[in-house]
């Protein structure tokens, strides 16, 4: 129980939490103060003197901001005088000087602070005949972001955001007095990748992006609450429609998962929803190529051969981007119609997933706020899991030491108490120094020893052994008072190996070994092949060579994303059948025999899992594209064709079947999930114990040498498909560099910006960087330049002739 | 004695007729002849342009907003710097109304900034099909002369020159109804002061900012 206070505001008594600015706390008893640069999240300046109130004290009566002002016990405050107001008309008349009638050309227009504070505090009149300030606009910050300087209020609140929540000190204020603005620094733009939050807090239309500019006005948007399906945190975002399409993408406040920040990727990948490249209806292979189908046709097509062969020689590989139904249906389907467990959601790309879906003890995000130390183990979490990062920033913005191992320089380093730098292939040999406190390991040792700690553990690049992660987590594991996070971070993949999409898994976090499980299921669902099935990687090689015969792909792009593209281009051209539910024609599904255009986030609703286990609602904005249909729909028409009833056509049914079905899903309701009964979702398993609890251990890991050893790492804005259709960001991919150690470089040699070959195939222009440890080459996955390298640690460079 | 009454009834309904045979007509012979309407008649809308044959609306959808019977769709767009359709940095790309929902309230002529949509006195808008009755932007703006555009051509039923004539309501409401107000445009479209050096920023691919 926190401490109260009492305080009087404008009469009436109030027993308020001690602590809390005074703005917080009258508006907690309903007295709304008016602010333009207080904001919850951010820490108070007292800028914008919008908040100013009457406080009574020793000399009487004085206007402070209460912003920056806590309460005390005893307090008297005035917030209707007519002292108050005449300072909220003056600062307004002041904010308004240099401020344009831009109101109906502005893309706050209708939802801005300023305009709804001046209609409720302001003066009714301008008195102001001078001329206004002259500003070229907008000029682009980013290139996703528009400035507007004139309509600037100078809160500070872009700043602190971008210094203190991101980390990324690219704005700030210019000149003085009445000449000051709101500037980038000389030819640095703002490219951060949080700069969407600006856009969303910024209290005038000062800052716009580019991609909702003029598109809609709010009175025309529908809201929508659902999560981003870009990372595995699901951040809470308000999806924004217009006219059937969606515009623009907001975060919600979560304040257990983002806090109502977001990646830009979170804020602009929506586009690619609505890409003029999405397949619209079902295409089959003909004589020379892709025929448009009608569904009846194509779906008799998929049943009649699926049903040709036998369980065993089918496989499926993929899920990770649908909602918990939808994987729950493939599970079920292919299990109980198709007769096999070939079923991966992860491409070779991720952990054990008994480790993923069910380590224990799991931590939930809002550990981190708790943590004395937080170990992080993987990807570059600012490039992956991006809202994780302004998580783990704001853990050591509050005091928690930050402790950092990878194979090369992350995002995290600069907060980071300890970092410890690894040769790729080598992280064992480090781990093990690490865990015993070796010389020049001390500090980050003793970091550990102080609890409580969470570990974030994850696989650091696909070159990596997945086991790596597994021997990490059991060092974490070994702490006192430790707790764990896995880093996959594909979209729903959580949810979909809680579904059953893991060849070891069944639904509700089941080892395939729990025969008693087994037994119940088979019961709810008529049959159930035993055993473990393969992985995506054994299927793959199982197609290559014969022993597979095909392939179902929900959504997967093995061919870039799995660690041997190659691997998976053979498996799939030497297929004799292979059908895809895909939004779009990849480079996988161009191998398909049929492909069945899938709805996708945005169109589909559903519930959906986080990496710490938490269901929340996703929900649908817009009508799916052209035919599409989501996954349940089409698979249970499929079964039915197939002589089996799913019962999976409604995605009610499928979560009341999960609840019903999948233990450490027992129990949920919709009321648990629908955003109106709390927003924020709930962790499962809500009661009990789940019953496969994963408890890593230390475990050996060979240490990979070569010459040079390959770190692979995810960039955020890659050459993936989605990316690729999302006309904002689509710019942004990443492109082909390699990063070397100067002393490496000098022996091959090359200098910075000469051009080097991998594997003889992949030639990219060098960049120097000596956080890369030596014998290592830093290599970004899946961008442009980089499609079709295969992730082994050990890889042949060398300098190419007549380099520039 | 009701079978008298009964008897002269008709008679009755006869002299009703009777009084009214000499009085002057109330009935017009509607089409070929016309009633001069109010000044404040609500007819048919126009998009106007300025004198230099700039559009006026900028696209800002307020209009659309304000519409109660949610008839208008309006989506405004960037204008092109070099050929640019109004002025200012916004245009309405798409403008439509839906003459079969309207209910001619000029909410929307009260409701927009820059005096782009006025009404006019133009009723007759039969129309065969009810696609025909959504009227776009290429119906409703004014020809660069200011010559309001019609479907139909001009033709006895057809009065372009009655399209000419504002509407009075608007011209009463304009700019918070004041008076003093009447004929003034209250939004400027000039976002910039002409007085005032433009400042630049700080980037280089910023226009006229070398200062990087
Ligand atoms: S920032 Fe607000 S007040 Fe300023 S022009 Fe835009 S909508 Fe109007
Ligand atoms: S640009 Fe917006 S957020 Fe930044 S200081 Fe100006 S008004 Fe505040
Ligand atoms: S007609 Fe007027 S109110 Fe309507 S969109 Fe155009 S400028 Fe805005
Ligand atoms: S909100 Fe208090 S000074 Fe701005």
């Amino acid at each position: 129980m926190p401490d109260t206070v009492s305080i009087n505001i404008n009469g009436v008594a109030h027993d308020v939490e001690a602590g809390q600015r005074l703005i917080v706390a009258a508006e907690s008893v309903g007295e709304v103060i008016p602010r333009f640069c207080h904001h919850d999240k951010l820490e108070p300046v007292g800028k914008c003197r919008m908040c100013l109130v009457e406080v009574e004290g020793p000399r009487g009566k004085v206007l402070m901001p209460s912003c920056t002002l806590l309460v005390s016990d005893g307090m008297v405050v005035d917030t209707e005088s007519a002292v108050v107001k005449k300072a909220q008309e003056g600062v307004l008349e002041f904010l308004l000087i240099n401020h344009p009638l831009d109101c109906p050309i502005c893309d706050k227009g209708g939802e801005c602070p300023l305009q709804d504070q001046t209609m409720q505090w302001g003066p009714g009149e301008s008195r102001f005949v001078e001329a206004k300030r002259n500003f070229e606009k907008p000029i682009p910050v980013s290139d996703v972001v528009l400035l507007d300087r004139e309509r600037c209020v100078l809160c500070d609140r872009c700043v602190r955001a971008a210094d203190d929540i991101a980390g990324d000190p690219l704005l700030t204020f210019i000149d003085r007095g009445n000449h000051v603005q709101i500037q980038t620094f000389p030819n640095e733009p703002f490219s951060s990748y949080f700069s969407g939050n600006t856009v969303q807090l910024c209290p005038v239309g000062a800052l716009t992006s580019v991609d909702y500019r003029f598109k809609a006005r709010p009175w025309d948007l529908g809201h929508t609450r659902s999560v981003s399906f870009v990372d595995t945190v699901h951040s809470s975002v308000d999806a924004q429609t217009s006219r059937g399409k969606l515009v623009r993408v907001y975060g919600i406040e979560n304040d257990r998962v983002n806090e109502g920040w977001l990646s830009d990727k979170d804020r602009f990948i929506f586009s690619a929803v609505h890409s003029p490249d999405r397949v619209t209806a079902p295409l089959v292979r003909g004589d020379d190529g892709f025929e448009e189908a009608s569904w009846s046709d194509a779906m008799a097509l998929v049943a009649s051969r699926l049903g040709g062969y036998l369980g065993g020689e089918v496989g499926a590989i993929g899920g990770a981007n649908n909602t918990n139904e939808e994987a729950y249906t493939l599970a079920k389907f292919m299990r109980s119609v198709v007769g096999s467990s070939n079923l991966d959601a992860q491409l070779g790309d991720g952990l054990n997933p008994h480790l993923a879906a069910t380590v224990t003890p799991r931590a939930t995000i809002d550990d981190l706020d708790r943590a004395a130390t937080i170990f992080v183990w993987g990807p570059d979490l600012k490039e992956t899991l991006p809202v994780l990062y302004l998580r783990v920033r704001k853990a050591v913005r509050n005091g928690a030491t930050l402790v950092v191992a990878s194979p090369a320089g992350t995002g995290l380093d600069a907060i980071a108490a300890h970092v410890v730098r690894y040769r790729a292939g080598s992280g064992s040999d480090v781990l093990r120094k690490f865990a015993s406190g070796d010389k020049g390991y001390e500090g980050a040792r003793e970091a550990l020893d102080a609890g409580p700690v969470v570990g974030l553990v994850g696989r650091s690049s696909l070159a990596e052994d997945p086991m790596m992660a597994e021997a990490a987590a059991g060092v974490v594991r070994s702490l006192p008072d430790s707790k764990l996070l896995t880093l996959l971070t594909r979209a729903n993949i959580y949810g979909a190996l809680d579904m059953g999409l893991a060849p070891n898994l069944l639904p509700g976090r089941v080892s395939t070994a729990d025969d008693e499980h087994a037994e119940m299921l088979e019961d709810a669902w008529g049959h159930l092949p035993r055993g473990t099935g393969r992985s995506t990687t054994q299927m793959l090689e199982d197609l290559a060579s014969g022993a597979m015969r095909a392939m179902v792909l929900v959504g997967a792009d093995p061919v870039r994303d799995c660690p041997d593209p190659g691997l998976a281009q053979r498996a799939l051209e030497a297929a004799e059948f292979v059908v895809a539910f895909d939004a779009f024609v990849t480079d996988s599904s161009i191998h398909a025999d049929v492909i069945l255009p899938a709805a996708v986030w945005g169109e589909v609703s559903g519930t959906a899992t986080n990496l710490e286990g938490r269901v929340q609602e996703v929900n649908a904005s817009v009508r799916p594209a052209g035919q599409a249909r989501s996954l349940n729909a089409a698979l249970d028409d499929i079964a039915h064709l197939m002589g089996v009833d799913l019962r999976a056509a409604k995605v009610a049914d499928v979560t009341r079947e999960i609840a019903a079905v999948a233990p450490a899903y027992a129990g949920i309701t919709p009321d648990h999930l629908t955003f109106e009964s709390d927003g924020d979702g709930v962790i499962v398993p809500l009661e009990g114990e789940q019953p496969l609890k994963f408890i890593p251990v230390e475990v050996s890991v060979p240490v990979v040498t070569s010459r040079l050893t390959l770190h692979f790492p995810d960039a955020l804005y890659d050459d993936g498909v989605w990316n690729r259709n999302a006309p904002t960001i689509a710019g942004l991919a990443r492109q082909a560099e390699a990063r070397l150690h100067p002393r490496d470089a000098s022996m091959l040699p090359v200098h910075e910006g000469d051009i080097v070959s991998i594997e003889e195939r992949f030639v990219m222009p060098v960049t120097l960087d000596d956080t890369v440890p030596v014998g290592s080459i830093v290599v970004p996955r899946n961008v442009v330049g980089t499609k079709g390298l295969t992730a082994s640690t050990s890889v042949k460079v060398e300098a190419v002739e007549g380099g520039a | 004695m009701t079978w008298i009454s009964d008897l002269l009834g008709p008679f009755k309904g006869f002299a009703v007729t009777m009084r009214q045979v000499g009085k002057p007509r109330v009935t017009r012979k509607y089409p070929q002849e016309k009633r001069v309407k109010p000044p404040r008649f609500h007819g048919r809308h126009v998009l106007n342009r300025y004198e230099d044959g700039m559009e006026k609306c900028i696209g800002c959808e307020l209009c659309a907003g304000v519409c109660p019977a949610n008839c208008i769709y309006v989506r405004g767009a960037d204008n092109p710097p070099d050929n640019p359709v109004s002025p200012g940095e916004r245009y309405g790309f798409v403008y439509e109304i839906n003459m079969l929902r309207c209910i001619y309230c000029a909410m929307c002529v009260e409701a927009c900034p820059t005096e782009a949509i006025t009404m006019t006195h133009l009723f007759e808008m039969s129309v065969t099909s009810k696609e025909d009755a959504i009227y776009t932007k290429d119906e409703l703006l004014v020809d660069p002369d200011g010559t309001p555009n019609h479907p139909q051509a001009e033709s006895p039923l057809i009065d372009v020159k009655e399209l000419r004539l504002g509407d009075g309501w608007m011209r009463a409401t304009s700019s918070a109804g004041r008076a003093e107000y009447e004929g003034v445009v209250a939004w400027t479209p000039q976002a910039r002061n002409p007085d005032l050096p433009v400042e630049a920023g700080q980037s280089a691919e910023s226009t006229g900012g070398d200062d990087g």
